[in-house]
């Protein structure tokens, strides 16, 4: 088998225009719509090109043109530890932290069989509803800028910052925690931490109202939003919409619910589901779940009450260190799992990330210890065909509402 | 303008009152280039308020005059990135956030990276991964004493440590192993039998049976709601057909390439949404097909969600999907990038750890 290097230097482009595909100009030009492009380089947060078919002002077709932040993490992850794959594969959806290594540590945890100390998973998934709350409320912000509402992206990021302050003290870390691994998390979260945490639910729930009045219950608002980008129940099962935007067209589908992991089974909470399918009520199904978030968070810190502190990490995982780290891994990383192997196999997580369903698939030949590939199918990438049928047949000023109720967020999707 | 009367605007005697004015306008225009993006709309926030100093994002390239390149630049991206840059007015700055800027950070040997440097002029790189706010604030504090002194200072210097004297509760830490271990023609198999209590699934499994009856070569259980069925390339249509009539999804599309057996696995992982029972299984629909002419058929025709899927698999595997009007075209990789680049025989630079002093 011939070898070819990959490392091929790019030549800056001489030439400043984008090239547009010629059968999409040639149909523009025959029949009498418009092409109108919209992106790369747009007012919205993150950056993809929709190629827009228009006739009159009405969106006819859109057709997407990703990967403007395809960052190659498939590949990457054929070429590194699996432990090194944690905060490769948290990269995707940076604000969303808890979700998405989780899925990738359960991929992990699955092929190895390992059951995870009771004590880990709660505070798991306190990270994993802390980056639920996190990331609802940074599409909320962006679905604001969208509609030109300065006041409406200021209030969540507000709110985002003392989430963020709650997972710096659990994690060290603002933003980029990594802080799940297999068999447990990195080091034990001690009480006052967790009674923080606690604390920080209450000035979310207080201020939400606030941002209630002045956002979500908006007039402005409501008129943007509502009967707009309007997805029925067949049509979301028929182009595989994910999380919130599948639960907004009324199927009751949360994977927290369908596969429990962690303790979400022992924990109380619903599914909120809405059946209009439209922008607005995409933005409050999400609302709604940030409630429930809040709930699950309190609940799983009164159940860590119970527990006593000192045993975060699997003793199968840790083996002959479980004496010195099995509440703090600081110092034994690699000694653990600089070898780690996983058996031959595929092993497939299906995780509830904030914007939805995000699969992981290892496949493991046994024998080494770096993945022989990992599939990863980000919500972004699921939602983004619903997401382009939801723009036909709306108005063009009615884009951005669309684009923003959906919080597409590229880096998410081109992985 | 002649250049009389730029000289006068550069350094005639109202040259400090321009200065000035630029000083407290840097206005940085969207581009939200990759997950940095989070700390910058963090420090445009009301937390950190970056338009105390005088700076706030602006939608529109023309009405901009700088550019804070929000970490990871792919190739598809570095065009935007130019024509961003040119269509600014002078004068213009950039500023580069995020170690994947600099050398590309987690990514420096994807095959998909830009240095930004490369690319456009940069006056200010800020580390981290993301960077903090207030270090972001921390560059345009910087930037602006540029503009009035003319010169850019280092606004951080890193201690260097002697790694062999860190100790961690006694013990040094350990380096990553390298080199790494890959098995030269590993076994791959992907329905590896397991033992689950799982009733459900044993039902389910039994009436696949009689409906699949003769299209299948096995069926197995790889864990509790994970069942998967091998068959050959000719039969998929066929066996699709009748298994769309319980799962209405598709959740996966994948290639594995096994380059030493000659062949492409392809993977069509389904599901339900409709059927509550359905909800958690996902069965693995699979089939070799040979290395050298890598033709499957579409099931896009069943489950419309496969579509952009399959585009994908085409664009990283070249496997051609035969009845998706799509093939042949680039969908996430730029023009410029190496054609396939997940098969086995795409080689990437390989990471090694070593002491540095
Ligand atoms: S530096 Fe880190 S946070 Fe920034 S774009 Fe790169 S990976 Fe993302």
């Amino acid at each position: 088998m011939e070898e070819i290097v990959l490392d091929v230097p790019v030549q800056p482009p001489t030439e400043l225009f984008l090239p547009v595909p010629k059968k999409f100009l040639e149909d523009a030009y025959k029949g009498d719509d418009y092409l109108v492009l919209v992106g790369p380089q747009h007012p919205g947060s993150g950056h993809m090109r929709i190629i827009l078919r228009i006739k009159g002002d009405v969106i006819v077709e859109a057709i997407p043109d990703p990967g403007y932040v395809h960052r190659s993490m498939e590949k990457l992850a054929e070429t590194r530890l699996y432990i090194q794959n944690i905060p490769l594969f948290e990269r995707p959806a940076i604000m969303d932290t808890g979700n998405v290594t989780l899925g990738y540590v359960r991929a992990m945890e699955k092929a190895l069989d390992v059951e995870v100390p009771e004590r880990a998973k709660y505070i798991r998934v306190i990270l994993a509803e802390l980056s639920r709350i996190g990331t609802h409320l940074y599409d909320a912000g962006i679905l604001a800028v969208f509609l030109g509402h300065t006041t409406g992206f200021m209030w969540p990021f507000a709110l985002r910052e003392p989430i963020v302050e709650a997972i710096t003290r659990i994690s060290g870390a603002r933003i980029t925690s990594s802080f799940i691994i297999p068999g447990g998390i990195r080091r034990d979260v001690p009480w006052n931490v967790l009674e923080f945490v606690r604390k920080t639910t209450f000035v979310l729930e207080r201020r939400l109202k606030s941002f209630e009045k002045i956002f979500i219950k908006n007039p402005t608002v409501i008129e943007r939003l509502k009967e707009v980008g309007v997805l029925s129940r067949e049509e979301a099962i028929r182009f595989g919409l994910v999380g919130p935007f599948l639960r907004a067209s009324g199927v009751e589908y949360d994977l927290r619910a369908v596969e429990p992991y962690e303790v979400y089974d022992s924990l109380n909470w619903e599914i909120p589901v809405s059946d209009e399918g439209d922008s607005y009520s995409r933005f409050l199904v999400r609302v709604e779940e940030i409630s429930q978030s809040i709930s699950i968070i309190r609940q799983a810190v009164n159940e860590l009450r119970r527990i006593p502190e000192g045993k975060v990490i699997s003793e199968d995982i840790l083996q002959e260190y479980a004496e010195v780290a099995s509440a703090d891994i600081r110092g034994f990383f690699f000694r653990v799992f600089g070898e780690l192997t996983l058996p031959l196999g595929e092993f497939t997580s299906l995780t509830e990330a904030s914007r939805g369903t995000l699969l992981y698939s290892i496949i493991s030949d046994g024998e080494s210890n770096v993945p022989y590939r990992a599939r990863v199918i980000t919500p972004g990438w699921y939602y983004l065909k619903g997401f382009m049928e939801a723009l036909r047949g709306e108005r063009l000023a009615d884009l951005q509402a669309i684009y923003g109720s959906f919080g597409y967020f590229p880096p998410e999707a081109d992985r | 303008m002649s250049d009389d009367s730029v000289d006068f605007l550069h350094s005639g005697p109202l040259a400090p009152l321009k200065k000035w004015g630029t000083k407290w306008s840097l206005w940085p225009v969207h581009l939200v280039t990759a997950c940095c993006g989070v700390e910058l709309a963090h420090a445009y926030a009301s937390g950190y308020d970056g338009e105390r100093l005088g700076s706030l994002n602006y939608g529109i390239a023309r009405q901009t005059n700088l550019i804070i390149v929000e970490g990871a630049i792919t190739r598809k991206m570095a065009r935007v990135l130019k024509i961003t840059y040119e269509q600014m007015p002078e004068p213009k700055f950039v500023i580069v956030m995020g170690a994947c800027g600099l050398k590309g950070g987690l990514f420096w040997n994807g095959y998909h990276m830009v240095r930004p440097s490369d690319v456009v002029p940069v006056d200010f790189f800020i580390p981290g991964c993301p960077p903090t706010p207030e270090a972001l604030l921390r560059a345009i504090r910087s930037l602006q004493e540029k503009i009035v002194s003319g010169e850019a200072r280092n606004t951080i210097e890193f201690e260097k440590y002697d790694l062999s004297k860190i100790n961690v509760r006694g013990e040094q830490p350990l380096k990553p192993p390298s080199p790494k271990h890959y098995s030269p023609t590993p076994p791959i198999k992907v329905d590896v039998p397991k033992e689950v209590d799982w009733s459900f699934g044993k039902k389910l499994i039994a009436e696949l049976k009689s409906d699949l009856e003769g299209l299948y070569k096995s069926i197995t259980i790889t864990d509790k709601n994970r069942i998967a069925i091998q068959a050959e390339k000719d039969d998929v249509v066929a066996l699709a057909s009748k298994l769309s009539k319980r799962f209405d999804h598709v959740k996966n599309v994948n290639v594995i390439d096994i380059p030493h057996e000659y062949s492409f696995i392809v993977e069509y992982q389904i599901s339900s949404y409709s059927v509550k029972e359905l909800m958690p299984v996902v069965v693995n629909l699979f089939a070799r097909i040979p290395r050298n002419n890598p033709r499957f058929p579409s099931l896009a025709v069943f489950w419309p969600s496969a579509d952009y899927l399959e585009r994908e698999m085409y664009d990283l595997f070249g496997v051609w999907f035969e009845g998706n009007s799509a093939m042949g075209e680039r969908f996430l990789l730029a023009p410029d990038t190496p054609e396939f680049p997940l098969r086995k025989d795409r080689k990437l630079r390989e990471e090694i750890y070593s002491e540095v002093e």
